[in-house]
């Protein structure tokens, strides 16, 4: 079932070192790629049919075209903030095997016309950014990077200091800028991401280690996986109440619940599956019923109402409150709210409140209601989708365990 | 109590000015500098980092106590974060914590942080801001004993 196009390496020893990178085919995409002119990569980009792997989806060669096609000086940032809870995957690549990112991001940079790039990595990863900056330097005296390369791209690493909303792409860049990380107001019209107001291409660790094998197989070979819509593989991770936690590379499309049972070892010590967060903290819960169904796609989970997200899937036993895991997830949205919408900053406030109650067992009706209509406040106009998540967050859990809450009414 | 960054802090800082496109940009890899070297940052520090940078005071302190991993007061005891996120809590990070508050509390600091991206090894803390996974109550005992 496990299929290893970005995770190849991770089990090889010291992959984070050159010697053996290089004689394990790192960097051997490059010199196809420097044969092409870079519309050529964009084109192939677009017909591998790549889709961003920081939880939105999005088809990967548009943003690239967009941005080769602005006037300015280009910027590729990439975005290794990883905080979505239940996703652990692009640390993987940074500790694992750091020159395929490399590799992906000097490909990025030469399709869409950038000589910059900065990863920004959330600040607890201090010891996975170490091995990568190791990594970094050793390119350099290779002349892979700088100015000694055959075409210059010089990277480096920001360390992000403990904000969940820096992973969110504007707020992203207004603390890559030096401000606080405040999402911006999104643009009606197709636009690229600004850095110091210069078009940027900001796209997650795993799209940009998804890159070279695109570029060197071509986009027939991306596409030989996965499904018409949804192509290529995916690290999903997998944790929670489960046998075997961690990061499995399959194609998309497969059953949830074979992924489950065959690379996770199934529910752990025996027990019964309860219920699944497909995609890391931000999408709506699936009961077990629905799993039967459930594939690993985008589209898929999107018809049973929830999402694909990061991959991060967190299983749940039949043990587990699902009041007492609403409460968890309603404090991280408290927690990690920026603050700068009302209904955001209110909204979590008062739903995690509100949860307490229940988790006390002494809620009201009303604290239902309250519960139920602060949802549909947040799902209302905010600069980002945070609030807009956490909406469905409770609603997904009011939608698959209604009687769980019920009986914590007095 | 006046601050200034070492020789080799200066030096880095020096080779991160070509690095980007404003000198702005610097202020979290000036903070981290700066509490990397003092284990906290100072109000000299900001100061510092204002004047070095030509900007004000204020924007340097907003944009210090935005970000949860930054320390505006000296830490007495060297710093235990436990995870408390829904795969952590799923297997048993609250016995982790009420085990640390009862066993650890005079020697450290214990903080419950939001998911490290460490799902897979949970429960899990960091001690020193270095990563320990699969926690048990004896493994515990041995990491920091
Ligand atoms: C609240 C919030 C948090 C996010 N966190 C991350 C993250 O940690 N890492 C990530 O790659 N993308 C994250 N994203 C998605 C980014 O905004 C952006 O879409 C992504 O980095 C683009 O890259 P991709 O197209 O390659 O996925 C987040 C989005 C939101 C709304
Ligand atoms: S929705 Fe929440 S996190 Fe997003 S910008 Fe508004 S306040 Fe900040
Ligand atoms: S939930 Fe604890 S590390 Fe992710």
């Amino acid at each position: 079932m496990i299929t290893r196009i970005v995770s190849n390496n991770f089990e090889i020893p010291d992959s984070h070192t050159m010697d053996v990178a290089l004689s394990n085919g790192r960097y051997s995409s490059l010199k196809p790629v420097f044969e092409k002119e870079p519309q050529e990569l964009i084109d192939i980009i677009k017909a591998s049919g790549l889709r961003g792997k920081g939880g939105g989806g999005a088809a990967a060669g548009n943003k690239w075209q967009i941005v080769s096609d602005w006037e300015g000086t280009k910027y590729v940032v990439v975005n290794a903030d990883e905080s979505e809870p239940g996703t652990f995957k692009d640390r993987r690549i940074l500790s694992l095997d750091p020159h395929l990112l490399i590799e992906g991001i000097i490909a990025t940079c030469y399709a869409v016309g950038s000589n910059t790039s900065y990863i920004y990595v959330r600040g607890e990863y201090e010891e996975f950014s170490d091995i990568l900056q190791d990594s970094i330097d050793e390119a350099y005296e290779k002349n892979f990077l700088g100015v000694g390369a055959q075409y210059r791209v010089d990277i480096t690493i920001h360390r992000g200091a403990g904000a969940y909303i820096c992973g969110e792409k504007s707020a992203l860049l207004e603390s890559l800028e030096g401000n606080r990380g405040h999402p911006r107001l999104k643009p009606h019209s197709p636009k690229p991401e600004f850095y110091f107001n210069e078009p940027t291409l900001v796209n997650n660790v795993e799209t940009i280690a998804s890159v070279p094998f695109i570029l060197e197989n071509g986009a027939e070979a991306y596409r030989a996986y996965g499904t018409e819509k949804s192509p290529g593989t995916m690290l999903f991770g997998i944790s929670g109440n489960i046998t075997k936690p961690g990061i499995y590379e399959v194609e998309f499309g497969v059953s949830m619940l074979e992924y489950i049972e065959k690379v996770g070892g199934g529910v752990k010590n025996g027990k019964k599956l309860k219920a699944v967060i497909p995609g890391g903290a931000s999408t709506p819960i699936l009961p077990f019923e629905m799993l039967k169904e459930a594939r690993l796609d985008y589209e898929n989970l999107r018809d049973l109402g929830s999402a694909l997200g990061t991959g991060g899937m967190i299983v749940m036993d039949e043990d587990a409150s699902m009041v007492k895991a609403l409460k968890n997830l309603l404090r991280f949205y408290h927690h990690e709210s920026c603050g700068q919408c009302t209904p955001c900053r209110e909204g979590t406030s008062w739903s995690d409140k509100i949860l307490d109650r229940f988790v006390a067992k002494r809620a009201t009706m009303e604290d239902l209601e309250m519960l139920r209509s602060v949802s549909k406040t947040m799902n209302g106009k905010t600069i980002c989708v945070f609030a807009p998540a956490a909406s469905g967050v409770i609603d997904g859990f009011l939608k698959h365990f209604e009687s769980e809450f019920l009986e914590c009414i007095v | 109590m006046s601050f200034s960054y070492t020789q080799e802090n200066s030096i880095k800082i020096a080779s991160l000015l070509n690095r980007y496109p404003q000198k702005k940009a610097l202020i979290l890899p000036l903070l981290w500098l700066a509490q990397k070297q003092d284990s906290y940052i100072s109000e000299d520090a900001m100061g510092h980092i204002s004047e070095f940078l030509n900007m004000p005071y204020m924007h340097i302190y907003s944009v210090a106590t935005f970000y949860t991993m930054f320390r505006l007061t000296k830490p007495q005891k060297r710093i235990i974060e436990v995870c408390r996120t829904l795969s952590c809590e799923l297997n048993g990070s609250e016995d982790i914590k009420k085990y640390l508050d009862n066993n650890y509390s005079k020697e450290f600091e214990i903080i419950e942080v939001e998911c490290m991206g460490a799902c897979s090894g949970a429960p899990m803390c960091t001690v020193d801001g270095k990563y320990h996974e699969n926690l048990t109550t004896e493994m515990i005992d041995e990491v920091l004993k």
